[in-house]
């Protein structure tokens, strides 16, 4: 349906633990500048997706493509290299480090570059400004996910993972938080694809969404279009013996 | 008061180093989450590089070649300098440079592969590599330990501090030394962007990989920084306490581990503060020990400062609990499994007959005597390993004291049947009161079981890799506070103890007589037949529900929780089970000893013990016997360097030992054993199939009259041992083999047409062709083999070689196909092997040749 | 009274609240249900009822017995025993032995036994272990080890190996998860089944359709806190359930007002159950 070469093109994944499927052949595209979410209920496959297209699960079969070439799941930083950012389900923080610390483990390239970065993360998230010096492990819930998608932002990635930003912080700090990062694709023309578990906040910020149950695409379509069809997401959501 | 303080100014000399090697634990487990027990090795070695080329002129590289005799030589010894010395500055940076090319290598080829191991494998490796290292110097550098000369001034301070005593000024320059370096590494980890990645990679490595940084390109410098300071350390330091030896440098890890355990494995500056501290505190005890421990108190007195590091590390794991950073990885791989012993009984009865049998031929066989000492020496270690099996292999704790266990079993009988009468080199009498040995025997294991509870306790709190720290300085602990301890154990220095020979209903059967050392067959009886009935102890357990619960507490203590298991309880069941058998071990090595001292249970020996369990399979019940055969003075290094007499191969058992271990616990981490058990089965079904006749006694051996086929093949192939070392009328010897097997066949025939057994089926067609494919698959193998065999058997003198060099050719070869093929395919290849597996141990036909 | 009885249990994690005040309660022979989001803190409550997490306040009773201060194997004896959302198999133990290990409840001198006459401790629980195989279909692979297995079957052992004590209470955490469709329906018959066999079952899954079909009572948990309860039924139509799963707008206004009423009720200190 697009011309252009996807950022990320997943094609006929198979993907698991210890040889066991867990995710079974779904295709998935992200454009620059895009924001599509993966959505789905708990266990559908959709942080297993994650981890891998940024390369920590080898794949089972298929195959991931990133900027118009095969990732790489032997050495995983190199796609953190070419420009992949992917803030994972655990934040993974670096709990001993200063808010500072983190933000400067994720500046790549010279100087100017490195400014750019840091300004950027300021920019997004003013809130961390007064916390640069602050030990990451005592910050609250909603800023150590500011810190982590501000992590994420500082190297100016092409494309940005985004795995369950509202995990266990209240919904005002999620409705706050989402329509940062449509602003950051906007402004940076990063390609983001998130995972969420709130559908509809999700939705109103995305431009595409692709569903997810039982290791399979169900579901995908323009956001707006599944943000009116609640029964269609409600049945993959809740299983067919509740419908 | 002045003087206490002047003493401890005094220790921080040797402070210095431990500081600096604790900084390089901290350094190194930050950088690859490796507890990394070969670390004062790695010092050991750059340090002696420096000393030998400042001193000697000449560069070792850190391997040997072991077939020195032949023309093809791998290069070992480099002159530097003609005239015996070389410049100082050369000198060190060489040896920095060394350090650093061993810590990338003992990255790239050991802990990288090893990354995603469980933590036991890289304990494991890592005391691999400090073997290795220790074993590979003593060959280099040679027994004649220098004095090293110190490369700072070492003119004494007169009056130092106003404090009225004279300071060495070399100790000052340590410390100096010490306390820039420790600074310089902590900027290093403070402002880099590199020393952030690494304290960003320990505290989260999928953090540090999803920006961008490679956690085993961190890893790899860490090793060197951590490699170079220490070397640089033991340069600066090494003169101040006098000799120098490989072990005693690598023995600096148990110190080294105290203060980067006082850091928590993460704190540089509490690392080093703590090393400082525990140098001081031990010159201070060191030198005072005998104005403070006296009276009530002296018996402390030997063994007092070299507890110190136990005590501090008990003290530091307890208090801190579990709270100290575990490193998880991506995915872990588990310990291997552990296999369900089967037909015990059986194995047990062939082995005490084949022992009874060897042992009687090796007593009066001129130079093959040396094979009964070995024998001995092997049945005692597959003893002692054993008990590996149960703590590890079963239940997953690591114990590095198992020999100092053994060592208090030891000692304790001895001390429980002492007399005080005066005999043999006591010429210093111990009094005791006189105990029969059985009882004295009950009370040194049940004194071994008390003690290895007492190791067990702190697995209630802590686990793995920390417990082998705790472990190695109880070791190091008992050894100086008990075994090398006048005080209590009432033996003058040096004086071994006296053990009693040990009597059976009147029968001797002891380890020696008047005439003979260490030969006499009985002994060799009575150690298999404790052997056996200890490995059917150990299977039993695997079998049943006790080891269902150690093995469910290895593989998982949280879900083992939540199924009602007591893991506490648990593990310290398998404590006292392992020590139990270690001091049945003990015991049994003091016998075999005569007398004992604390040299026959050096800490060292100790991880040889794991080293070689482990290598051996350290899961299963084979495994803890194999491993036995491996240690120095068992039957394989004997045999190894009877067959191959220029070869030393003895020497080298540790140091096989510690490149076997790494080897292993990178590509086949469930050891030797399987190896073996599957080969068996291969071999036992060739030989099956190329023998007509034998397919139907191996078929009847599934059917009812088993245990009666059991005990025919076991007459037969007794009788055919029996044939092969009697028939000396039959000459040269080397016709005695065929012949055999010629008899054998025969009895084969006769008991499978006795139609007992199933219908006698003799297909020669079927065994023509058996023998035309194993040709086809294996001939070449064997053939080459042969044939090397053939053209290096004037290495050896004796008249046998002939025939028995190229023999072992063609057995090596196979044995070196089926290794192939196996790491290959997992499995050993045999196109037959699931039909094999039904009738799984033909053994008596295999073991004859 | 009932069987497993929780009252204002509060589970922290460094101040925050993984479990706020939670009342519970699980009758004898009934099979309950405790559904919420993803890091709801469903684990976290079976944790801290089982002994592997602290209860930082609140009072946890099995059958009239005081709870605190009891280690997880000592619960366990008692008649309460627990699946793990990742399973922890024993991996290491054939089917029929990781049923034996939970099974089997030592002396301190077994193991002498063990050694001396092997099989003998064994004998007693044979049939209770066999018993477990059968329930769940597992006889075939009763000499296979976990690994061997697929992973619908690993699932069914971790079930029947809390079966295999024969307790009077099973928590399952997540028995569906990974499950296809017809397996986790398949698991939800046998789940009724137990209650045949006088056991009673706290269940935890994400699979809505599963604990919505075999459920007699359901808790609905979120950020730590009870938000519902009911029967299937009724926590089915519940609006702050279904926002709960989908987010906000789905009902929202409906929600506040039933969040605000239950709010009041549980203040005045009316048990859900």
């Amino acid at each position: 349906m697009d011309e252009r070469t996807p950022t990320l093109h997943i094609e006929n994944l198979t993907t698991g633990y210890a040889g066991v499927p867990v995710v079974r052949g779904i295709d998935l595209d992200v454009y620059e500048g895009e924001v599509v979410s993966l959505l789905g209920p708990n266990g559908a496959g959709k942080t297993t997706t994650l981890i891998t297209v940024s390369g920590l699960l080898p794949t089972l079969g298929g195959s991931v493509q990133l900027f118009g070439q095969q990732a790489d799941s032997r050495s995983p930083h190199k796609n953190a290299r070419l420009g992949l950012a992917h803030v994972a389900e655990d934040r993974s923080l670096f709990f001993d480090l200063t808010v500072a610390e983190n933000l400067r483990l994720g500046l790549t390239g010279n100087k100017p570059d490195r400014d750019a970065g840091m300004d950027l993360a300021v920019e997004f998230f003013p809130a961390l400004g007064p916390l640069m010096g602050r030990i990451a492990g005592l910050l609250s819930g909603g800023e150590q996910q500011m810190l982590a998608v501000a992590r994420a932002l500082v190297s100016q990635p092409k494309l940005l993972l985004i795995d369950e930003m509202s995990l266990g912080l209240a919904p005002i700090i999620v409705e706050r938080m989402l329509p940062t990062v449509r602003d950051i694709a906007d402004r940076t023309g990063c390609a983001v694809l998130l995972v969420e578990q709130h559908i509809h906040m999700a939705l109103g910020i995305s431009d595409r969404a692709y569903v997810m149950n039982h290791g399979e695409m169900v579901l995908s379509g323009d956001a707006a279009d599944l943000a009116g069809r609640r029964d269609l997401l409600e049945a993959s959501y809740l299983g067919e013996a509740a419908l | 008061m002045s003087e206490i303080f002047f003493f401890l100014l005094l220790g921080l000399g040797m402070g210095s180093l431990y500081a600096m090697l604790g900084a390089g634990l901290v350094v190194v487990y930050k950088g690859s989450g490796v507890i990394n027990f070969a670390h004062g090795a790695l010092a050991m070695y750059g340090m002696f590089t420096f000393d030998t080329a400042w001193n000697r002129g000449e560069f070792y590289f850190p391997w040997r070649d072991f077939l020195p005799s032949h023309d093809v030589n791998i290069p070992v010894r480099i002159t530097l300098a003609s005239d015996g010395s070389w410049p100082m500055v050369p000198s060190i940076i060489l040896a920095l440079v060394v350090a650093a090319v061993l810590g990338l290598a003992v990255h790239f080829l050991v802990f990288k592969p090893l990354r995603n191991a469980a933590p036991l494998g890289k304990v494991v490796a890592s005391l691999g590599v400090a073997l290795y290292l220790s074993s590979v110097a003593l060959l280099n550098f040679g027994n004649a330990f220098p004095i090293p000369k110190s490369i700072v001034p070492s003119d004494p301070i007169h009056n130092f501090l106003g404090l009225g005593r004279t300071y060495p000024s070399n100790t000052l320059w340590a410390i100096g030394f010490a306390v820039v370096m420790g600074l310089g590494v902590w900027c290093l980890y403070r402002f880099t962007t590199f020393g952030l990645a690494t304290r960003a990679a320990a505290g989260n490595e999928k953090g540090a990989v999803l920006l961008g940084y490679s956690p085993q390109f961190l890893a790899a410098v860490n090793w060197v920084i951590a490699s170079v300071l220490a070397t640089a350390m033991a340069i600066v330091v090494g003169p101040l306490q006098g000799p120098i030896t490989p072990m005693g440098l690598t023995a600096l890890i148990v110190p080294a581990l105290a203060a980067a355990l006082i850091g928590g494995l993460r704190s540089i500056p509490i690392a080093v503060a703590g090393g400082f501290a525990l140098g001081a505190v031990r010159t201070l005890l060191d030198i005072k020990k005998q104005d403070w421990f006296d009276g009530p108190l002296l018996w402390l007195q030997d063994g007092i400062s070299q507890s110190v590091p136990l005590l501090v590390i008990v003290a530091v794991l307890f208090l801190r609990g579990h709270s100290l950073p575990i490193r998880g990885s991506v995915e872990e791989k588990r310990l291997p499994l552990s296999p369900q012993p089967t037909r015990m009984l059986q194995h047990a009865a062939v082995w005490i007959v084949m022992v009874a049998l060897l042992a009687n031929f090796w007593q009066n066989a001129g130079l093959r005597t040396v094979f009964a000492g070995a024998l001995q020496t092997t049945l005692v270690f597959s003893i002692i390993m054993l008990s590996m099996v149960v703590l590890t292999g079963y239940i997953g704790q690591i114990s590095l004291a198992q020999m100092s266990l053994c060592g208090m079993a030891a000692f304790m009988m001895s001390r429980m049947m002492a007399d005080g009468l005066p005999r043999g080199s006591n010429l210093v009498p111990v009094g005791g009161p006189n105990f029969p040995w059985p009882l004295a025997a009950l009370v040194g294991v049940i004194v071994a079981v008390l003690v290895g509870l007492l190791l067990g306790l702190p697995a209630l709190r802590i686990r793995g890799v920390q417990l082998a720290v705790v472990t190695i300085a109880a070791a190091i602990a008992i050894q100086s506070i008990y075994l090398e301890n006048d005080e209590l154990t009432k033996l003058r220095a040096g004086v071994p103890a006296f053990i009693k020979t040990p009597t059976l209903v009147g029968i001797d059967i002891g380890a020696r007589s008047g005439r003979f050392q260490n030969e006499r067959p009985a002994f060799a009886i009575f150690l298999v037949v404790v052997l056996a009935l200890v490995a059917y102890a150990v299977s039993n357990i695997r079998r049943t529900g006790t080891g269902r619960r150690f093995l469910a507490v290895r593989a998982n203590e949280r879900a083992a929780a939540a199924a009602g298991i007591n893991v506490a309880r648990t593990k310290l069941l398998a404590f006292g089970i392992s020590a139990a058998i270690a001091g049945i071990g003990g015991v049994m090595l003091a016998f075999k000893q005569v007398e004992v001292s604390s040299a026959n249970f050096p800490y060292l020996a100790s991880l040889a013990v794991l080293a070689f369990a482990y290598l051996a399979g350290i899961t299963s019940v084979n495994g803890g016997i194999v491993g036995g055969f491996l240690v120095a003075g068992a039957l394989i290094p004997v045999g190894g360097n009877y067959l191959l007499s220029d070869a030393n191969l003895e020497a080298y058992a540790v140091l096989f030992g510690g490149l076997g271990l790494v080897v292993t616990a990178i590509i086949h981490p469930s050891g030797i054993a399987p190896f073996f058990a599957g080969a068996w089965r291969v071999m036992g079904n060739w030989v099956c199939r190329m023998t007509p006749g034998a397919v139907t006694l191996r078929d009847g051996y599934g059917g009812q009259r088993r245990r009666e086929l059991s005990v025919v093949l076991l007459a037969m192939w007794v009788g055919a041992a029996l044939f092969v070392y009697n028939a000396t009328f039959i000459e040269p010897m080397h016709w005695r083999i065929p012949l055999t097997m010629l008899l054998l066949w025969i009895a084969t025939v006769i008991a499978a047409t006795s139609g007992r057994y199933g219908p006698f089926s003799p297909n020669f067609a079927g065994a023509r062709d058996e023998w035309a494919s194993w040709f086809r698959r294996y001939g070449a193998w064997a053939g080459v083999g042969y044939v090397l065999g053939w053209l290096i058997w004037p290495l050896r003198v004796d008249t046998y070689s002939k025939l028995y060099m190229p023999l072992l050719g063609a057995g090596l070869a196979l044995f070196a196909q089926m290794l192939y093929m196996q790491t290959r395919s997992g499995e050993p290849h045999d196109e037959a092997l699931t039909d094999a597996e039904a009738h799984a141990d033909e053994l008596e036909f295999e073991e004859v040749d | 009274m009932a069987l497993l009885e929780a009252h204002g249990v509060t589970v922290s994690y460094g101040g925050l609240h993984a479990n706020d005040q939670v009342d519970l309660e699980c009758e004898k022979g009934t099979l309950v249900g405790l559904i919420g989001p993803n890091g709801a803190g469903k684990t976290t409550f079976i944790d801290g009822i089982t002994g592997f997490t602290p209860i930082a306040a609140g009072r946890v009773t099995f059958d009239g017995q005081d709870l605190e201060g009891l280690t997880p194997d000592r619960r366990a004896h008692l008649g309460m025993s627990r699946t793990f959302q990742s399973l922890e198999l024993f991996e290491d133990l054939t089917v029929r032995d990781n049923l034996f290990a939970a099974a089997e409840r030592p002396k301190w001198h077994s193991f002498l036994r063990d050694i001396i006459q092997p099989g003998a401790n064994e004998r007693q629980y044979v049939t209770q272990v066999e018993w477990a195989m059968e329930l769940l279909d597992l006889a075939d692979h009763a000499d296979a080890l976990p690994a061997d297995i697929s992973h619908g079957q690993r699932k069914l052992v971790g079930v029947a190996r809390t079966l295999a004590a024969r307790p009077r209470l099973v928590l399952l955490d997540e028995p569906a998860a990974g499950l296809d469709t017809a397996e986790s329906q398949h698991l939800g018959q046998q789940m009724r089944g137990l209650l045949d066999e006088d056991i009673s079952v706290f269940l935890i899954d994400h699979d809505m359709g599963l604990v919505l079909s075999v459920c007699d009572y359901i808790y609905v948990l979120d950020f730590g806190r009870i938000i519902a309860s009911g029967t299937p039924t009724e926590v089915r139509n519940d609006p702050i359930v279904i926002q709960a799963y989908l987010g906000e707008e789905a009902g929202e206004a409906q929600a506040r007002d039933a969040e605000a009423v239950r709010g009041l009720t549980r203040d005045g200190g009316s048990s859900d159950g």
